[in-house]
């Protein structure tokens, strides 16, 4: 029987690894959910996201944040990802940042696909908590998710998961 | 066939209130947990913090950033080497009567052997133009598994009818 | 003496299995939708979510769109929203209760955004059929439209105890736009 909410696919790094894919994601569900609980091998690096593989400028995305000392928000546009982690990055030693990453109707091929995340690193030179709204400019439906580092690796120990929501 | 969300203990507050929710004996066999929680307590404010840790320990264990918005006002807030994670919201009872506060903690993780990072939404809500809502980063040091979550009220107590629902979130 | 209430998970209990569950969804045909609406909501469940991608058809860059309750639009019983936004220069959090027959729902792209722009939504009701609250709803939406665009948590209050057994979501202008698909799940407590 076919549960509503179910694991795709996990992926927990054993070594150090430059970037993590989910690929051949089936479209047989409605929504995406992915949860990743991380670290970058150098402090600051941020953590970029892109789908099938494209690397084309078909990314933007508008994001509100909070350091611990101020309320802000900033916006990318024309870009080559989305960056989970705009706003933060992370400590470069420590598996401290956590994103949880929803990608609603990611097979619809009519639509440009929009992600809706949350992304916290509580501790650090580059702490924060962000809400993110980013855009991919294609209709075609995500077969693959690609996370990466902004420049270096992520840390081992490192993981993501990813759900997928069916409606009935 | 496994089972990826599931409900693993729900609490709610009767009659005379109650200074905690702590779910304990929590299993190692899920991912992530998730609590979804609606309290209300009772500070005469309209909000009041929730003090959040796990497995009983304090200290000085737990950090957090916080984006939070008053109504009028956006802002951002931090705490660090503290004895728990607190900017997660309750309705206090200076707010509408009847309104408990809607919020969500999300812990990835939960049973690893690295520091445990934490993602809150919170809002309380209010028959006026004051309110509190959030966004917050949380972190505890802490490398055991979570075993126990408490949520505590840092002055009061959590008022009738306020719940919470732990949920298992599983990667199997 | 305070108390404190356990949750524990002690042995012969068996956890609740499939807690998420799909109740209904709603995607727009071809020539929009004015509104779309959730009837007949089970009791069965403890909270309710809305997943959504919305597009509007107003002549506009983008629209809000509200939320009732039980087909309820009696003057005074909802608080408009309260709200913490970001527009992509400057993080704001603001307020209105300038109409109280309804909560807003989410802010998405309308027909002079960029086409095939939909915006998204995640909205939460906990506690939704519970006689003793008020019904408080929060939500994280947005959209991007690649030099534009808005992060919203907002949160509304509709003020009756009665469970909800209805949800109808309306455009403040014009139409949902084709492929709008609103889905609503639920979530069980017991």
């Amino acid at each position: 029987m076919t549960s509503t909410y179910e694991k795709i696919a996990t992926n927990t790094l054993g070594s150090a690894a430059a970037s993590v894919t989910f690929s051949t994601i089936s479209g047989s569900y409605t929504d995406l959910v992915l949860v990743a609980n991380w670290g970058v091998s150098v402090n600051g690096d941020g953590t970029i996201i892109r789908f099938n593989s494209d690397t084309g400028n078909n990314y933007s995305d508008t994001e509100l944040y909070g350091t611990g000392s101020s309320a802000a928000s900033q916006r990318r546009s024309n870009a080559s990802f989305i960056d989970i982690t705009r706003a933060i990055a992370g400590d470069g030693t420590n598996i401290y940042t956590n994103a949880i990453i929803n990608i609603q109707n990611y097979s619809n091929t009519t639509t440009y696909k929009t992600a809706l995340l949350r992304s916290n690193l509580a501790t650090g030179t580059y702490a924060g908590v962000a809400a993110l709204v980013g855009l991919w400019r294609s209709t075609s439906a995500i077969t693959s998710i690609t996370i990466l580092p902004a420049s270096n690796n992520l840390l081992s120990g490192s993981t993501f998961t990813l759900y997928g929501i069916k409606a009935e | 066939m496994a089972t990826t969300y599931t409900l693993i203990s729900s609490v709610t507050v009767g009659s005379g209130g109650a200074a905690n929710i702590d779910f304990t004996g929590i299993p190692s066999t899920y991912t992530d947990l998730l609590v979804k929680y609606s309290i209300r307590d009772s500070n005469n404010s309209i909000s009041q913090n929730i003090n959040l840790t796990f497995n009983n320990a304090g200290g000085t264990a737990y950090s957090e950033r916080l984006l939070y918005g008053s109504g009028s006002a956006a802002q951002s807030f931090s705490s660090s080497s503290a004895a728990n994670i607190n900017f997660q919201y309750a309705t206090g009872v200076a707010a509408t009567a009847s309104t408990f506060s809607n919020g969500e903690i999300y812990i990835p993780n939960y049973a690893g052997s690295t520091a445990k990072s934490v993602s809150v939404d919170s809002v309380v809500e209010n028959n006026a133009s004051g309110t509190a809502m959030g966004l917050n980063a949380g972190l505890s040091s802490n490398t055991a598994a979570i075993t126990s979550v408490k949520l505590a009220s840092p002055s009061g107590t959590f008022q009738q009818y306020s719940t919470a629902y732990l949920y298992g979130i599983s990667n199997a | 003496m305070l108390n404190t209430v356990l949750g524990s998970l002690s042995s012969g209990v068996a956890a609740s299995t499939n807690s998420y569950e799909s109740i209904s969804t709603v995607t727009v045909g071809s020539g929009g939708s004015a509104s779309i609406s959730f009837t007949s909501i089970p009791a069965t469940y403890t909270h309710l979510q809305i997943r959504a991608i919305i597009r509007g058809t107003a002549s506009a860059t983008n629209v809000d769109s509200i939320i009732r309750f039980n087909n309820d639009s009696t003057v005074g019983n909802y608080y408009y929203y309260h709200q913490l936004y970001g527009d992509g220069s400057s993080a704001t959090s603001n307020n209105a209760n300038s109409d109280t027959t309804a909560t807003l729902y989410s802010f998405a792209p309308a027909a002079n955004a960029t086409a095939s722009v939909f915006g998204g939504s995640v909205l939460d009701i906990l506690d939704y059929s519970n006689t003793n609250k008020y019904k408080t709803t929060r939500s994280l939406h947005g959209y991007d439209n690649n030099g534009n665009g808005f992060i919203i948590l907002r949160s509304g209050l509709w003020m009756q105890t009665s469970a909800i057994n209805r949800i109808d979501l309306t455009p403040s202008s014009n139409n949902f736009a084709e492929y709008s698909q609103f889905a609503l799940y639920g979530i069980k407590g017991a």
